[in-house]
């Protein structure tokens, strides 16, 4: 009797539950239909390959230890979780089922390890209270934690009082396994109180248990499509669906009819849908934004929050809102740098740049942007440069050389190098320019200039959603650069590098780019330069374009390391470089609600470093922005910006003394 | 309410001037063009007032060069029609000229408002709107920051004077306004979606003959440098008695 009645009860959750899990799970999988399509099923041994490391090693979780501890407890719970639904729910339809001793040791074991997890887990969030939680739906932690620890009592209940109420419910007799642990002990206390002996107690102990494990997984199963804790089920794939095409490419070639701007779901591709559902509100990307820690309206969870919610309206039948400068207000969008902080924090790899890049050109194309970028726009469609210098100055700067820079549109050159609009018209940046030359010119370098050919790169246009504007740009750079013969294409400015390496290749570009510190490396290690040791303690700032989306941290640090220069490491470097708070187009933009500027706060993090007074950068705008930062956190005597190139060209002797260099 | 914008490029003064200094004259072939920052504003301006009252906004352009960029841009941002005025003209063509041609096509039309910049790099006394209106023989203000329908056949404005003070005017249409400044800055129109304008949208092309002109240019010269500052150089005490010097020098300095 009380068999059957378990027997029917669990057949009836289970098509009650599973039926409303798929009736709430098939609206989000409608939307991610409508959306655009995005090729996310190739390479799938690397793709395979990659989910195994992020899941079951816990690879970018494991970056916040407590977190990532908490999180593998919990999580390898559910896993075992399901030998123990297999065991609780064979008990209950094959009398007499029996997993064995080991696997009954392996559910108690995980099932410890999971309690402790919750207990780590509240103790974060209701005493630690990391500021990464603000905005996050609290409630549902505690819901989510709440249940997971239930289904863990349940799993003990039931075990304790199986061997008691089995001969009643099942006609079967099973011994009291103390490889079941847990399970064991708590009987011990059935046995001594004396419960153990009435068969009604038993009985409605091990129901009690059973619904409480069982009962409570059908619950948590009806419940996640509405919780932010649906990534139980979307993390895996949508870890397996990651970004594999170049990690500096914003976005993948756009259909000139449809173009980049998000307006609605439609205009997100399928993954970016899913990446709205994935996202579990750890804010993990909120508390490396450097725009969240200037004191912006931006906080990456938020902007993927909001969107979810947004759909999540529209599925309900609520009247759509405009997504950019609506859901998502323009605030927020402009305040993001592009740096890929976010993207890089996320142990779901939800790709927060591109959908903000799509909802910017939103913006854009409705004509909402402040005028001093669409200054820069306009200025960039007319004279190719952002400082409304004329075209035909590009190349001034190499005026002060005692050499002539060839052309690389009349003449074949070894080297093209691609100076970037910083390096060319900012008056402190030619001077770094010159420098450059000299150091290829030392080092016997055939290397040449497009001249008046070349114009910017287009990389900060596309992030501030132009994609019009930087195929525009990109066009004309790639018309001068079919004209030239060269081997390789150097450059200087991390903004430029990334979008010849990563950008351009959608408009059949695919020539071999490097950066200067990659490059001077070789030819230091081939003798071409052969740098006196500096002496110098320094520390290095990881360009954003450099570092994080182009993976290129060991060749400037072992370009200093050749130089005889001492690394003290900031705190944040390498992938976990702090912004400048420079791009993405925030260098022209207007400061809106900036209580701290993110340069003051990487300069003050430098500034922790115990003897170190030179601040190394390899990025104009780093230069441009570092020693703005330097002057206002009143740190000139404390702390100097120097150029990569600048180290160099003093390790090699060339008549740049370091004072001499400085005082420039 | 039917608007007409009045567009025109001017020199790119990011650009040097093109002048021959022998010939003392421009080189108008040789230089680069861009749409006039007024009449971008009057665009603005006009494109506010069809958001809040739906008017019909109609640029024109007189065909002084590459003009069709500058018509598509006006299209992208939201303006309804555009109108080239097309003939025997080229980038020398005198303000007075284009009024004529401009006011010879208004004529014809049933506008009830012709919106301006209020001047150019190219007619920084503001003539254009000024001398569309003489030959309309409409009324027209200019030095307007403000463009509103206030019902049937009027139109508030608001002017601006020297010294902070502002007038509110109201006035029946037709009219022809120079403006100042829009209330907001003028918005941005994305390259694709210019260049989508320019695949799907028409650009209304008008014959229209050129008047002889009244005033020839005679020269284009550079002006000349009237005087130079004098650095002062020195220690504090050089400096200190070169100030005083000079001061003396002017009768500026009374000694007790």
């Amino acid at each position: 009797m009380g068999r059957d009645l378990l027997m029917a009860l669990t057949i009836v959750m289970f098509l009650g539950t599973g039926g409303f899990f798929i009736s709430r799970m098939a609206p989000i999988i409608g939307v991610m239909r409508l959306a655009r399509p995005t090729d996310r099923l190739d390479n799938v041994g690397q793709r395979l390959g990659f989910m195994m490391r992020q899941v079951f090693a816990h690879q970018r979780l494991m970056r916040m230890k407590l977190s990532g501890v908490l999180h593998f407890f919990i999580f390898s719970g559910f896993v075992i979780l399901f030998i123990d639904i297999v065991d609780a729910i064979g008990q209950v339809f094959v009398p007499g089922f029996n997993i064995g001793s080991a696997l009954d040791f392996v559910v108690d074991l995980f099932v410890t390890l999971v309690l402790i997890g919750i207990i780590l887990a509240v103790y974060q969030r209701a005493v630690l209270k990391p500021e990464r939680y603000h905005g996050s739906d609290e409630r549902d932690g505690y819901i989510i934690l709440g249940m997971i620890a239930l289904i863990m009592i349940g799993i003990v209940l039931h075990e304790s009082f199986y061997p008691f109420a089995a001969p009643v419910l099942f006609h079967v007799h099973p011994r009291l396994d103390p490889w079941g642990f847990l399970g064991y002990s708590v009987a011990q206390l059935w046995i001594r109180t004396g419960l153990a002996m009435h068969p009604v107690i038993a009985e409605v102990g091990y129901i009690l248990g059973y619904l409480l494990d069982i009962g409570m997984v059908f619950a948590f199963l009806a419940y996640l499509p509405t919780s932010k804790h649906l990534h139980i089920f979307l993390a895996v794939p949508s870890i397996f669906l990651h970004k594999t095409r170049p990690h500096g490419e914003l976005v993948p070639p756009v259909d000139p009819d449809a173009g980049m701007a998000i307006r609605t779901v439609k205009d997100m591709n399928w993954k970016d849908v899913l990446d709205l559902f994935t996202c579990t509100e750890c804010g993990r990307c909120q508390a490396v934004c450097p725009a969240h820690a200037a004191g912006q309206p931006l906080s990456p969870k938020m902007v993927i929050i909001e969107l979810r919610d947004a759909v999540r309206r529209e599925l309900a039948g609520g009247e759509p809102l405009p997504l950019a400068g609506g859901v998502v207000s323009a605030e927020e969008l402009w305040s993001c740098t592009t740096c890929g902080a976010c993207q890089e924090a996320c142990p779901v790899f939800i790709e927060h740049v591109p959908k903000i890049a799509g909802l910017r050109a939103a913006l854009l194309e409705d004509g909402e942007v402040d005028k001093s970028t669409q200054k820069v726009l306009v200025g960039w469609d007319r004279q190719g440069n952002s400082f409304n210098q004329p075209q035909r100055k590009r190349p001034a700067w190499a005026k002060g050389l005692d050499f002539t820079i060839k052309d690389a549109r009349k003449e074949p050159v070894d080297w093209l190098w691609f100076v970037g609009d910083f390096a060319s018209y900012d008056p402190r940046m030619q001077h770094l320019s010159r420098l450059v030359a000299r150091l290829l010119h030392r080092a016997g370098i055939d290397f040449g200039i497009l001249y008046e050919g070349e114009v910017n790169s287009g990389n900060d246009a596309l992030r501030m959603g132009e994609y019009g504007l930087f195929e525009t740009l990109a066009q004309k750079n790639l018309a001068a650069l079919e004209k030239a013969q060269f081997n390789q294409v150097f450059t200087t400015d991390p903004h430029s590098f990334n979008a010849l390496r990563n950008e351009y290749g959608k408009l059949g570009f695919d020539r071999p780019v490097r950066h200067y510190t990659q490059a001077f490396l070789d030819l230091i290690e081939q003798g071409r330069l052969r740098p006196e040791p500096l002496n110098l303690r320094v520390t290095y700032h990881d360009p954003c374009y450099l570092g994080r989306w182009n993976r290129v941290f060991d060749a400037p640090r072992q370009l200093l390391e050749k130089m005889g220069v001492e690394l003290v490491e900031m705190p944040h470097h390498g992938a976990n470089s702090f912004c400048c708070g420079a791009g993405g187009g925030r260098i022209w933009m207007e400061e809106v609600g900036m209580t701290d500027r993110p340069a003051n706060i990487r300069m003050r993090e430098a500034l922790t470093l115990q003897d170190v007074n030179h601040f190394v950068v390899a990025c104009p705008k780093d230069m441009s922005m570092f020693t703005a930062a330097v002057q206002s956190t009143g740190s000139e005597e404390r702390m100097k910006v120097i150029d990569v190139a600048e180290l160099l060209a003093q390790a090699v002797g060339l008549d740049e003394p370091l004072d001499r260099v400085m005082a420039e | 309410m039917r608007l007409a914008v009045l567009l025109k490029t001017v020199p790119d003064l990011v650009e040097e001037l093109a002048l021959d200094e022998d010939a003392r004259t421009l080189l108008f072939d040789e230089m680069s063009y861009v749409p006039s920052e007024w009449d971008d504003q009057a665009l603005e301006e006009a494109l506010i007032i069809k958001e809040e009252s739906g008017a019909e906004v109609t640029v024109i352009a007189v065909d002084t060069g590459d003009v069709d960029t500058m018509l598509f841009t006006a299209l992208a941002k939201g303006a309804d029609y555009a109108v080239k005025i097309v003939g025997d003209f080229d980038a020398a063509m005198s303000n007075w000229q284009k009024a004529r041609v401009v006011a010879d096509y208004l004529g014809r039309g049933d506008f009830d408002a012709v919106l301006s910049g209020v001047q150019a790099i190219d007619d920084v006394d503001g003539q254009l709107p000024g001398l569309v209106a003489g030959f309309l023989g409409w009324p027209h203000a200019s030095v307007i920051t403000e463009v509103r329908v206030a019902g049937g056949s009027h139109l508030q404005l608001r002017q601006e004077y020297a010294g902070g003070l502002v007038a509110e005017l109201e006035t029946v249409t037709p009219i022809v306004v120079g403006v100042q400044a829009a209330r907001k800055p003028p918005r941005y129109a994305s390259v694709a979606k210019v260049r989508q304008v320019a695949k799907s949208a028409t650009i209304d092309e008008v014959e229209a003959d050129v008047a002889e002109a009244r005033l020839a240019g005679v020269e284009y010269v550079r002006p000349v440098a009237a005087g130079h500052a004098e650095m002062i150089e020195g220690d504090i005490d050089e400096v200190v008695d070169r100030i005083v010097a000079i001061l003396e020098e002017r009768n500026l300095l009374r000694r007790a």
